[in-house]
């Protein structure tokens, strides 16, 4: 919730003359992720993380500033609050984890939100190095999110 | 194994997808920054996954067991590599618990064994296992499940009520065994003198009376024999509250009885008498209380509404001057009859009538108490027909000692003998 809270507040502070609009579209997805942690309903974790990612992408265009150097931070606390959801969903079963088993769980999900941190960062600086541009990078990018799609579609479709 | 992914390794993906796709389009680095994360769980979800091939072995440290003991079931685990995490379940039936809170349990991956301890909370017959487990990587993207191990039955034997006597049958039958025949022959026990014949032998002869009254007189004693019980076990109907009722009661008399008899030397037999007819023909040993007491582990309740008398049951499972112990609780008219007829038969009969009252809760209204009522009338008119016919019946509620039941039958018989014509 604190990872929430956190990418909520920056969102409202990047677009402060839509703060109520942010707040409110936060706020629905506050409310999911608190259905999803208590009643257990898994199902609205994704629509909570997707509602607070459209506040902050909202609130990046509204706010027309030229770079938030703050994405990856960002990136990395809807991933952490997303792991930690489902870890506290996971917990709800009645399954006796020793301790051991808990701190290896922690630590993985540090690690990943660690490195995603970095890819996010990583991304960032690659951006800002003068490497050249055009078409190049743009098929690259192209490429990248093609291969994210069909990723994406290919475990959809083996689940 | 089959496998699961996680529904979160999807949601990873699309979002790094919307996220990159958004990104180009409108030429904003912060979203395929925000996007970055997601994009590395979902590769990293699809990419370093091994697939663990979990095989195993579940064993019980013994098949029979009496009620409250505890039974060592343990389980060897291989090829859990690749896995985080492994979860195990043990299905168990609910007369079967695990002392603690180890079922389910999660191991981490390099634990090979576990061991669980089953308490037997109620006597019956069981399979346990397969066990079923359940193997996770490190971040729960992908699961692998299968059962494990093959079903290893295990036997749960009622406890065995401790009885100080036992019903001694009318007549005793022609084996050696503890009970003083009411005949007279080779023996210890003291009957009677009588004049010498041919053939005496001498040391029997009673010396004192001889020089007493001038002439040989020899001692004559009971011989001892041993006796054929048969347990009737009425199995038509049950009433029950949970997991106690009349059949419960039944076959935890019936397995003390059988218990104490065999242990006498006695020949013990058992007959069934219910929806569905089963019988064990009396022998007596180690082996036959086994029998006895499986076939009890099987028992239950059929309902049939087929009419049944008595000349159903093969003739060698009532053998003649064999004491027929009834176990019913006074619920079918069929097992009257039959027993009736039994007794018209000249069967040394006994009734204990397992009384179903305290698993009954009558309702207040007035329907149910005039229904409950006319029950009673019913299970009262059974009881007089027994008693017309001269045959003891004894209640016998949960709870009470199964020792009061056999004394007071006990006390009946020593003031009423069956007629002869």
């Amino acid at each position: 919730m604190a990872a929430y809270g956190g990418v909520l507040a920056w969102s409202c502070l990047l677009a402060p003359k839509f703060t109520p609009v942010t707040l409110f579209l936060g706020g629905v997805g506050a409310l999911l992720l608190v259905l999803v942690i208590v009643r257990g309903l898994d199902d609205l974790l994704g629509s909570s993380l997707l509602l607070l990612g459209a506040c902050y992408v909202v609130a990046l265009f509204i706010g027309r500033h030229p770079l938030d150097e703050a994405a990856p931070l960002v990136g990395g606390a809807l991933l952490l609050c997303s792991e930690l959801a489902t870890w506290s969903l996971e917990e709800r079963h009645a399954v006796a984890a020793s301790r051991a088993l808990r701190l290896a769980r922690a630590r993985a999900v540090g690690l990943l939100v660690f490195a995603g941190l970095g890819a996010g960062a990583l991304v960032l600086v690659a951006a800002n190095t003068s490497v050249g541009g055009g078409l190049v990078w743009a098929v690259l990018g192209a490429g990248a999110a093609v291969l994210a799609v069909a990723i994406a579609a290919r475990l959809a479709v083996s689940r | 194994m089959r496998r699961t992914d996680s529904p979160r390794l999807v949601a990873y993906a699309g979002l790094a997808a919307v996220g990159l796709m958004t990104g180009l389009v409108a030429g904003r680095v912060e979203l395929v920054a925000l996007a970055a994360p997601f994009a590395l769980a979902a590769a990293l979800g699809a990419s370093l996954t091994r697939q663990p091939h979990v095989t195993g072995t579940l064993t019980l440290d013994r098949e029979r067991a009496l009620e409250g003991d505890g039974v060592l079931a343990s389980l060897e685990l291989t090829g859990t590599d690749g896995a985080a995490r492994v979860d195990v379940l043990l299905p168990l039936p609910d007369e079967l618990t695990t002392t603690g809170d180890g079922n389910p349990v999660a191991l981490p991956a390099d634990v090979e064994r576990l061991e669980l301890t089953l308490r037997c909370v109620r006597w019956g017959a069981f399979r346990v296992g397969p066990a079923i487990v359940r193997a996770r990587d490190a971040l729960g993207f992908h699961t692998w499940e299968s059962a494990v191990g093959v079903t290893q039955p295990l036997r749960v034997y009622p406890s065995v009520e401790t009885m100080r006597a036992l019903l001694e049958p009318l007549e005793t039958q022609v084996y050696i065994g503890n009970q003083v025949a009411r005949t007279r022959g080779d023996g210890i026990e003291f009957a009677d003198i009588r004049e010498w014949t041919p053939g005496d032998r001498l040391r029997r002869v009673n010396w004192r009376a001889s020089a007493r009254r001038g002439d040989l007189w020899v001692n004559e004693q009971h011989p001892e024999r041993n006796t054929d019980i048969v347990l009737f076990l009425d199995t038509f109907s049950d009433v029950s509250l949970g997991p106690r009722g009349t059949l419960d009661l039944t076959v935890r008399a019936a397995a003390s009885l059988a218990h104490r008899y065999l242990q006498r030397k006695d020949r013990v037999g058992v007959v069934s008498f219910g929806g569905f007819l089963s019988w064990l023909l009396p022998a007596s040993g180690t082996r036959q209380l086994y029998r006895i007491v499986d076939s009890l582990l099987q028992m239950g309740i059929v309902l049939s509404f087929a009419a049944k008398n008595i000349d159903v049951l093969p003739p060698r499972t009532l053998p003649p001057r064999a004491l027929v112990l009834a176990l019913t609780p006074l619920l079918d008219a069929r097992s009257t009859a039959a027993l009736v007829a039994l007794r018209a038969r000249g069967f040394d009969l006994v009734v204990v009538e397992i009384s179903p009252l305290p698993f009954v809760e009558p309702q207040r209204d007035e329907l149910s108490e005039l229904s409950y009522r006319l029950w009673s009338l019913s299970r009262d008119a059974q009881r007089d027909q027994y008693e017309r016919a001269g045959i003891p019946i004894v209640p016998w509620t949960e709870g009470e000692a199964l020792d009061a039941v056999i004394e007071e039958v006990r006390t009946y018989r020593r003031h009423a003998r069956p007629a002869r014509a």
